[in-house]
């Protein structure tokens, strides 16, 4: 009990001799990890925001002109029986214009001048969840686009291919950024933890000669450097979560993007946890690095 | 009589410049040997090397019979853990009580709390400081702070006792103090060795001395012997 409590005593009166440099240490690495975070979230959010795309995606199937009720039906129930569709819906031509009119009032007078209604009527389908993954969806649409009395199938694909193109890069921006600054944090880290060491340099001869092993002196910088490591991800989550209330604070009043605020999210508690403990990973390996690039002594 | 410590033809360089060369010598359990010299004759290479904080280039080294020159390092704490070690400078943790000091070697073996506080107690009424557990080591005089350091060295119930100039901070009043003190420890059964160049030291204990000349055993008295004043 003694010794755990040495131990941890040890690593407090570590981080309380050398005060401003832990208040450094922990700034620095807060902000480090803030920079990371921040291409983690938008990440997270684009994740999101393209699942619930994908959720979302409608397929539209334009119907010929000339299409009979029969063939049309025939259709509908040939698009019902399908295992990779959910939902069916039918928008008649005259409910495709009124939906027009509905949605786009200043420039239903477009409409006026061409006499007939130029709106095809179509099917509007939800593929089942399974099947909503690009490929499913593109090989979908090339299956229904040569049935007969269809005109033409179109969906947003573009959309989410571009989104999807887009994660890709920030994903790899924020392996390649978040690669870097922790490799930047485990230098700040290290650098407390070395110096640590050479402030208590007569300690640890005291303890050497008396037999203390390696651990025994060690486990004390470790757990410094795990401290420093939580505490900086804790605060840089805690810079993160005011940047991204005053960000979606800012969206509402500019009110450019009206909706889109109700949609960001910040990481969920589990990420959280799991990003505190990330943080002491690296400043354990701080402590580490240190400790085997200084020693503290050879025996 | 058992040796405790051997030394076979140890040498020893630093830069090319010989701190020990061919020292030979053993030393029986329960004995007081005083390791004597000019400073740089190579004696606290020597306690050094018995510690296993330095290797000899050349020879072998038993310690309570391990041989040191052989050992792991991860080894190493556990040799130190038989041997006390007593410093010129005391070596004492300023920010810890005189009780904290002395409890040291016990807390980083795992002692429980009550063997601790019972060890502590007796080690620091042995050295007389026990009134003074509580305090500062700053706050004690030289002859204190190296009572405390000896109760340290000698909490844990150590085979071998190591003084490196252990009076060298001290008056002729508190060195013959120190020197009754390594006395008494060493009629309990511990083997003390005492490095030292202080001739008072030499003049109190008739015991036997080797004489370490830059590096080279040349002279040993016996314990029979008596130091002419």
């Amino acid at each position: 009990m003694r010794r755990f409590l040495y131990i941890v005593r040890e690593a407090w009166a570590n981080m309380r001799t050398n005060r401003t440099t832990t208040i450094v240490a922990i700034l620095t690495t807060a902000f480090t990890l803030a920079c990371v975070g921040i291409f983690l979230l938008l990440y997270v959010n684009l994740r999101h925001a393209a699942g619930w795309l994908q959720e979302d995606v409608k397929i539209m199937v334009y119907l010929d002109d000339g299409v009979s009720s029969s063939l049309r039906q025939a259709l509908e129930q040939q698009l019902k029986v399908d295992r990779m569709v959910s939902e069916v819906v039918f928008i008649s031509k005259e409910q495709a214009l009124k939906e027009f009119r509905a949605q786009f009032p200043a420039d239903s007078h477009l409409l006026e001048g061409l006499g007939e209604n130029p709106l095809p009527a179509s099917f509007v389908v939800t593929l089942a969840p399974n099947y909503r993954s690009p490929e499913s969806m593109q090989g979908w649409a090339d299956r229904v686009q040569t049935m007969e009395g269809v005109a033409k199938v179109d969906y947003n694909q573009e959309w989410i291919n571009v989104l999807t193109e887009l994660i890709g890069y920030i994903e790899l921006v924020a392996i390649g950024v978040g690669m870097l600054l922790s490799a930047a944090s485990v230098t700040i880290i290290g650098n407390t933890i070395r110096l640590a060491l050479f402030t208590r340099r007569e300690e640890i001869e005291i303890l050497r000669s008396i037999g203390a092993t390696r651990t025994f002196i060690r486990i004390p910088y470790f757990i410094e450097g795990a401290v420093l490591g939580a505490f900086g991800s804790a605060l840089s989550l805690g810079i993160l979560r005011i940047g991204f209330e005053l960000f979606r604070q800012q969206m509402q009043l500019t009110g450019r993007f009206s909706g889109i605020e109700s949609m960001l999210s910040f990481f969920p508690l589990s990420l959280c946890l799991a990003l505190i403990m990330a943080g002491m990973g690296l400043g354990l390996a701080g402590s580490v690095v240190s400790l085997l690039r200084v020693g503290e002594g050879r025996t | 009589m058992d040796a405790i410590i051997q030394l076979i033809h140890v040498s020893k360089c630093y830069d090319r410049r010989p701190a020990l060369s061919d020292v030979t010598m053993e030393i029986e359990k329960g004995e007081f040997v005083l390791l004597m010299g000019p400073s740089g004759a190579g004696k606290s290479t020597l306690l050094r090397m018995l510690i296993g904080e330095e290797q000899p280039d050349e020879g072998q080294i038993f310690v309570h019979g391990r041989n040191v020159t052989k050992l792991k390092p991860s080894e190493v704490p556990y040799l130190r853990r038989k041997i006390g070690t007593v410093f010129q400078d005391f070596r004492l943790l300023s920010k810890k009580s005189v009780f904290d000091n002395v409890a040291l070697p016990l807390v980083v073996q795992g002692v429980s709390e009550r063997d601790i506080r019972r060890k502590v107690t007796e080690a620091l009424r042995a050295v007389g400081v026990d009134h003074k557990k509580d305090q500062p080591p700053n706050s004690l005089s030289a002859g204190e702070q190296q009572r405390v350091c000896i109760a340290r060295a000698i909490v844990n119930g150590p085979v071998v006792l190591l003084a490196d100039e252990p009076t060298g901070n001290l008056d002729p009043e508190r060195t013959g103090e120190i020197i009754e003190l390594f006395k008494l420890i060493n009629a309990r059964g511990t083997t003390v060795i005492v490095a030292t160049h202080d001739p008072q030291v030499v003049k109190q204990v008739h015991r036997r001395a080797v004489t370490l000349v830059d590096g080279v055993l040349t002279q040993e008295r016996r314990s029979a012997e008596r130091v002419e004043a």
